[in-house]
């Protein structure tokens, strides 16, 4: 993928630019990584499938699964607070206005390439960063980390001491009607993440391999190959 | 009328000192204070004047006052509360009718703003109170005079905490807890539990007795020293649960072994109380020593959020949201992913056609 996105490179019409920052990449891989344990982690904790024989002094399993999914929530909940403070600070490409098609031509973009996807149309919308289409889907995934976030810190206040500073989330646990409430939704937002991640892994293959622009690559590197006259740079 | 000491009255009752010392230390244990404090506890209760207590039931199932009797023999905590202190108890006194409503009257008037009111269950507010009314009077109504005029008022149970059962969905008679029926009520101090530890009970009343201020509250007014930590935390079934040890199914080997309730739906990871540690009928057993996972019945909304019992997650407005959440998200995200493969064929279609016509066309292919 990468060696015909530098070969089209030689062709005057496509720039390599540089769209994602570090703290975007590394970002990214943290999450990806810590979604991975973590609903690994957590399905077992809502289904203990694994059932040991014999004394339980001599095993931990569920207790070493739960600290795996702490220390990986603490890396998620640091991940995505670094990712939404890059937002405000970032390159154009980080911020907000680029997940919520806030102006009319991100909107009109929007469309477009829901039209593209569907068939309905023939070009694919060209952006430098993510199209506006994918953007809001990021949008939409922020508000379910957050809530995974939430949901997590709500449960997490009753395995902690009540003088522990961890105390001040406790009042999450009115906000969601309950802690059973907050396990609840914290089960949906897992699979709502995962559906995503499916759907996210295929259009970037999809935009790597149909459009040609190294999207695949671009997370890891920076760098995407992009087409002039599409994107309206000069 | 002479009010007595507290000491004077248990002896009069037949209570030996070391009796009443060895209650002290048992106090003292529940508050999570060492054995040494007994004997502070026991001089500061024993020269206190016995604390008046008036105890009301509105739309209940008199759970908390068969809790407080208990079957076993009596024990000093069920003479303080009951035989000593209580000036008003409708379930218990002797008197009924007009005479009740006139003893209720006169301990209030006796007492103002010194009393303690004890609340069982909740208070319907539907139908200008009509689903509850004593002597001419709602509930809410005596409610609102009773709680406004005493020092404290302590809700006794699930229900005049939280609602409880009768605020379920659908609340049909608009039961509310007492601090939402008594806007701005006075030291509220909730003991939910459905039904409360009288143990607890005793405790707060001691703690109160002993130190002349009420104990610390967590964020639903409930005294840290009874509801500070989880079941699941000081659960004796803990190390099966860490250990990956579950019943699976009733009677199977793992409930004969003693092993952890969780996938049996043990609600244990989310209520607070001190079950495991001060038990139930005079510490004989609770309901997870006997193989019976915990209900959640200490927290608000428990009716609506802790259902079904023996399952681990919620419904939600009666549909069995909480057994096919998991299936239906992991079928959801294999249909996506069948989903994209598909487009993908699609996409592999479009390329080929689009290829073709520009080729045709004679433009290059983009
Ligand atoms: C993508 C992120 C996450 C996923 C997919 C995930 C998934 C899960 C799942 C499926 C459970 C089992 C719930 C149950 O049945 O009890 C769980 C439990 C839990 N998670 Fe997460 N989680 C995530 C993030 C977090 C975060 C960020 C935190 C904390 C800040 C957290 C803290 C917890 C806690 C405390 C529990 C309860 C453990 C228990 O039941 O004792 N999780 N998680
Ligand atoms: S039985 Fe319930 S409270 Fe006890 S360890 Fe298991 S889940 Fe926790």
């Amino acid at each position: 993928m990468s060696s015909m996105a530098i070969a089209r490179s030689k062709n005057t019409d496509v720039e390599r630019l540089y769209i994602w920052e570090l703290p975007v990449r590394l970002t990214h891989w943290l999450n990806f990584f810590s979604i991975i344990v973590l609903s690994a982690t957590g399905y077992y904790i809502g289904h203990p499938f694994i059932s040991v024989a014999g004394l339980a002094r001599d095993h931990f399993v569920m207790g070493t699964v739960r600290v795996i999914h702490m220390y990986a929530a603490i890396v998620f909940t640091l991940s995505v607070l670094v990712r939404i403070y890059w937002m405000f600070v970032g390159n154009d490409y980080a911020r907000l206005t680029q997940l919520i098609p806030f102006r009319r031509e991100r909107f009109r973009s929007f469309w477009k390439t829901a039209m593209f996807y569907s068939f309905m149309r023939r070009e694919a919308e060209e952006n430098a960063g993510h199209d506006a289409l994918a953007g809001s889907g990021y949008a939409m995934i922020f508000g379910v980390y957050l809530l995974l976030i939430a949901t997590g810190l709500a449960l997490y206040t009753v395995d902690v001491s009540p003088s522990s500073p961890f105390q001040v989330f406790n009042f999450l646990i009115p906000l969601f009607e309950g802690l059973q409430m907050a396990r609840l939704i914290h089960h949906i937002c897992m699979w709502i993440v995962l559906i995503f991640a499916v759907i996210h892994i295929y259009f970037v293959l999809l935009a790597s391999v149909a459009e040609r622009t190294a999207t695949f690559d671009s997370i890891v590197s920076g760098y995407k190959f992009l087409s002039r006259r599409k994107v309206g740079i000069s | 009328m002479r009010v007595h000491g507290l000491r004077e009255e248990l002896e009069h009752q037949g209570i030996s000192r070391r009796d009443f010392l060895a209650f002290c230390a048992s106090m003292a244990a529940v508050l999570g204070l060492p054995a040494s404090a007994g004997p502070a506890i026991a001089a500061a209760v024993e020269n206190e004047q016995k604390p008046i207590l008036i105890w009301l039931e509105f739309q209940d199932c008199a759970g908390n006052t068969e809790s407080l009797l208990r079957a076993g023999h009596p024990t000093v905590a069920d003479l303080i509360l009951d035989s000593i202190s209580l000036s008003y108890h409708e379930t218990l006194m002797a008197a009924a009718g007009s005479q009740a409503e006139q003893a209720l009257t006169q301990a209030v008037r006796d007492n103002a703003g010194k009393y303690i009111a004890l609340i069982e269950g909740s208070i319907p507010s539907d139908a200008d109170g009509a689903y509850c009314m004593i002597g001419g009077k709602s509930a809410l109504q005596i409610a609102r005079e009773i709680c406004g005029g005493a020092a404290a008022t302590i809700a006794v149970g699930t229900c005049a905490s939280f609602g409880g059962i009768p605020a379920a969905r659908p609340n049909p008679t608009g039961a509310l807890s007492v601090a939402d029926a008594v806007p701005g009520v006075k030291n509220l101090i909730n003991m939910s539990a459905c039904p409360a530890n009288a143990e607890n009970i005793t405790a707060l009343i001691v703690y109160y007795l002993t130190l002349k201020r009420w104990p610390p509250l967590d964020q639903y007014r409930r005294p840290l020293f009874a509801y500070g930590k989880s079941i699941h935390d000081n659960c004796e079934r803990r190390a099966h649960f860490d250990a990956g040890q579950y019943v699976d199914a009733w009677g199977d080997e793992a409930h004969r072994h003693g092993h952890c309730l969780y996938k049996m739906g043990c609600k244990g990871p989310a209520t607070s109380q001190n079950c495991p540690v001060v038990r139930w009928n005079e510490g004989t057993n609770w309901p997870i020593g006997c193989g019976h996972p915990c209900i959640g019945c200490a927290e608000p909304n428990f009716w609506d959020t802790m259902t079904p019992f023996y399952q681990r997650l919620p419904n939600v407005a009666g549909f069995d949201v909480g057994s096919w959440v998991d299936p239906v998200g992991l079928g959801l995200t294999g249909l996506v992913a069948a989903a994209a493969v598909a487009h993908g064929v699609g996409e592999i279609v479009r390329h080929r056609i689009g290829s073709k016509a520009s080729s045709e066309d004679g433009s290059e292919a983009e």
